[in-house]
């Protein structure tokens, strides 16, 4: 630079150095025969007893057992519990496997079953799944390895909570601890939680059900989209499931030799409303609405097919699914009739003014808003003119519990029993009390919900729902959109993964690389 | 001087206090709850209650602002409600990653603009200059979620060179901090190039030419000594930006630090959490500008504080 260009080149000759230095040093960070398997978000807690968020509760599901768990089917299979008995309707009788123990060696016994829930219930745990287990009055430990759940009052769909990871008795409440969450007597071993970063499993090599045949788990937290396919690319993220934007389906396929699966999932997408509202109480808007939209369409273009047009609540594959309800094809035209009949006719035909106007509201993620986008394009064919508003989750999320919105779009993911509607469409599950948000009240249904509560018999509950489904497809308190695929992306050395409808992971402790050798 | 230092020391508090107040009252005017986001779905309205009471929450505005002073008077930055941990421990592991960025980005700054400026200035008018310039404006037009995937698909997926994301070693740290660092370099390149350009036209250059110095120590002991008070003062206020800006490069990066942290704890309604988090970020800003007046004065002793 003076006289010379040496002290330039020396900066750079260095940097360069570095760069070299970079390459021999950029390494695996985990042993080798781990999976490595990209999310989105951080798990919050692991402790079954808090955690809420998705991931927590799938890495949760891995490292901790339940009493009992949904199949891929979506049927509750025994885990923990060798067999168990509907003594009447307010008991149920549990004989637990004798061969369970815990990842610091202790062996599984019905005191620990009746500390973990009783740990729930204790107010001052403060756990959100307190309010799950209200129907409980008492969990009594019968001998070693029996146990009893005794319920206040007949509740048909508490064997869903029997879907709780199980701690060993005398764990301290995380409430109160700033250590590790407690041992499970899952799969996988925590070995180490890397917060923001990553979450790393061993294999437990006494698991009951045999030593997983993967030597441990890394979970890699990457919040960007794109990143989590770049590092997919690179072969440093193993598996991604679901945490991927359709629109990046199409490019992995051409760039990458992934194995992708896409199938039926559970998660719900559904246009909410409000009833209160003086133009959408009429049910003949809410039809127009619900014809005027072309899911086909949307799911064709925007979702790149990973998706199915839904009838309701529940998917094909839940036991109480109905299949013979109304559907609401698209149909532009008899949009325009019925808004005509409800008394809502065009003012200027093809013209520019609208029949109404509406608020839709949605989160301010890039897929949401172009989906809002797109129903908005598609409703103002027939004359209803929609303002889209995106917000960021937490001021959304308010405004839809207020009541505070005309139209919104959310998804409800993981449902099990469809005890889910008492929740969401009974009259006295208006927010705070519930997640009737858009305010329906219906007398037949809020009768049937109750029935359906108290119900036992599997068939006579089939037949409440079935009835409930079709009461609310002809009603449309909710539109419904589609129901997401699980699309599974991984390596294809990777054999032995069975999807989950409602993305539980825990057919990883049985999937292997192709490299090595499959098990007996 | 020491009393205008041990002025400008106390004159910390009270606006780290200010901004502290600003925005424990701000994130409780945004609308959500962090009891909905802590007992989920399916708690009943009483045992919402009952957290809230347990967690002061629904105590007035003022009574919780008060208690929040008292705990951080005590050094208790309180438990996060999201995560259920100390919001200091939280804090204390998240830091070292921002810091480390930080810091880098800085230097990759420092590093670039120096020697594009020096370059520039040297050879004003010609090719090298011309590019300084086009890297100036390309370094500032270029928004990180755009240059930073660009940086991935070069460095890692194309050449193989570094990992896409992550933190480890030196090698998870260069795309991140080049991508943070460029924007800082872009605009300290271009005042640096204008102060070189200014304080070589004056006398004292001249003079210092006129003794028989080298080109050498007249650029570096005399201009760039001059011209570094400019610069300087810009260091200090893109300090600012490069902590917001590390929010976006942690979050493409899978960066575990405390932008991410906030980002979170906001998303989550998790007062504790953000307030720690502001109490953070608000002193490293506050703690950049005070040692700045301090190296003004080391750069350029002329310069005295007080009487």
């Amino acid at each position: 630079m003076f006289g010379g260009r040496d002290s330039f080149f020396l900066y750079w000759l260095i940097g360069l150095a570095l760069l070299a230095a970079c390459r021999a040093s950029s390494s695996s960070d985990h042993p080798p025969d781990y999976l490595v398997i990209g999310i989105e978000s951080n798990p919050l807690q692991l402790d079954p007893r808090y955690a809420t968020d998705a991931n927590s509760v799938r890495i949760g599901g891995l490292i901790y057992n339940s009493l009992l768990r949904a199949d891929e089917t979506s049927r509750l299979r025994p885990e923990l519990a060798e067999n168990w008995q509907t003594i009447d309707d307010r008991t149920y009788l549990i004989d637990l496997r004798r061969d369970v123990k815990f990842h610091n060696g202790k062996p599984l016994t019905a005191e620990d079953i009746k500390y973990t829930y009783d740990s729930i219930l204790d107010p001052k745990n403060q756990s959100p799944k307190r309010g799950l287990l209200r129907p409980l009055q008492a969990v009594d430990a019968l001998g070693p390895f029996r146990v009893r759940f005794k319920l206040s009052s007949p509740h048909a769909p508490f064997p869903e909570q029997f879907t709780l990871g199980i701690i060993p008795a005398s764990s301290e409440s995380q409430r109160v601890s700033v250590n590790l969450p407690p041992p499970g007597s899952g799969p996988f071993i925590l070995d180490s939680i890397d917060r923001g970063e990553k979450i790393t499993l061993k294999a437990n090599p006494s698991y009951w059900e045999g030593r997983p045949r993967l030597a441990g788990l890394v979970v890699k937290v990457v919040p960007d989209a794109m990143v989590r396919v770049l590092e997919f690319q690179k072969r440093t993220i193993d598996f991604l499931q679901n945490d991927i934007e359709p629109d990046m389906l199409p490019w992995i396929n051409k760039n990458t030799d992934a194995a992708i699966e896409a199938n039926q999932g559970t998660t719900f997408q559904y246009i909410g409303i409000n009833l209160t509202h003086p133009i959408l109480k009429q049910r003949k808007v809410r039809q127009a609405i619900a014809i005027a939209i072309d899911r086909e369409a949307i799911i064709r273009h925007l979702l790149k097919d990973l998706a199915t047009p839904a009838s309701g609540l529940l998917s094909p594959l839940n036991w109480a699914y109905e299949g013979g309800v109304d559907r609401w094809p698209y149909d532009p035209e008899k949009a325009k009739r019925l808004l005509d009949e409800a008394g809502f006719p065009d003012p200027d035909g093809d013209g520019p003014l609208p029949r109404f106007k509406l608020s839709f509201k949605t989160t301010n993620i890039d897929l949401r808003k172009r989906i809002a986008e797109a129903i908005k394009e598609q409703l103002q064919r027939v004359g209803i003119d929609l303002e889209v508003r995106s917000y960021e989750w937490g001021t959304f999320f308010s405004d839809i519990k207020k009541g505070n919105f005309h139209l919104y779009s959310l998804a409800w993911v993981g449902i099990l029993d469809p005890d889910v509607y008492y929740q969401i469409f009974h009259s006295a599950s208006v927010p705070p009390d519930g997640d009737n948000r858009g305010r329906y009240r219906n007398g037949e249904v809020d009768r049937l919900l109750e029935e359906g509560r108290t119900t036992t018999d599997m068939t006579s509950r089939k037949l409440i729902y079935s009835r409930v489904q079709r009461i609310l497809a002809d009603d449309l308190p909710y539109i419904s959109l589609w129901w997401w695929k699980n699309v599974v992306v991984k390596t294809p050395s990777l054999q032995g993964f069975v999807a989950y409808p409602d993305g539980d992971l825990i057919s990883l402790k049985k999937i292997y690389f192709q490299s090595q050798m499959p098990a007996p | 001087m020491k009393r205008y230092l041990l002025q400008r020391l106390l004159l910390l508090l009270p606006t780290l206090l200010g901004a502290l107040t600003l925005v424990f009252f701000l994130i409780h005017l945004i609308p959500g709850d962090p009891v909905e986001v802590m007992l989920g779905e399916t708690a009943s309205a009483a045992d919402k209650e009952e957290l809230r009471q347990s967690l002061g929450l629904n105590q007035p505005l003022v009574a919780q602002y008060r208690s929040f002073l008292t705990g951080l008077m005590s050094g208790d930055l309180g438990r996060s409600l999201s995560e259920q941990t100390g919001v200091a421990d939280l804090i204390r592991a998240r830091m070292p990653a921002t810091l480390e960025l930080t810091i880098c980005a800085m230097l990759v700054a420092i590093l670039l603009s120096f020697t594009l400026a020096m370059l520039a200035a040297r050879n004003k008018g010609s090719w090298i200059d011309r590019l300084a310039l086009l890297f100036s404006l390309l370094g500032l037009s270029l928004p990180n979620f755009w240059l930073g995937p660009l940086l991935m698909i070069i460095f890692s997926i194309q050449l193989g060179w570094l990992p896409v994301s992550g933190r480890g070693g030196l090698d998870h740290l260069f795309l991140p901090s080049l991508t943070l660092g460029l924007a800082m370099a872009a605009i300290l390149t271009r005042i640096l190039r204008i102060s070189l350009l200014r304080v070589i036209r004056e006398d004292y250059v001249q003079t210092a030419r006129a003794k028989g110095l080298s080109e050498k120590q007249v650029w570096l002991k005399h201009a760039l000594r001059n011209a570094l008070l400019s610069v300087i003062t810009i260091l200090s206020l893109q300090f600012g930006s490069l902590l917001a800006g590390a929010v976006i490069t942690e979050t493409i990066f899978s960066w575990p630090g405390i932008g991410r942290l906030t980002v979170q704890a906001i998303q989550m309604r998790d007062y504790p959490l953000v307030q720690g988090c502001v109490l953070v970020i608000a002193t490293s800003y506050l703690l950049v500008n005070f040692l700045t007046d301090i190296f003004y004065h080391l750069v350029d002793p002329r310069i005295t504080y007080g009487k």
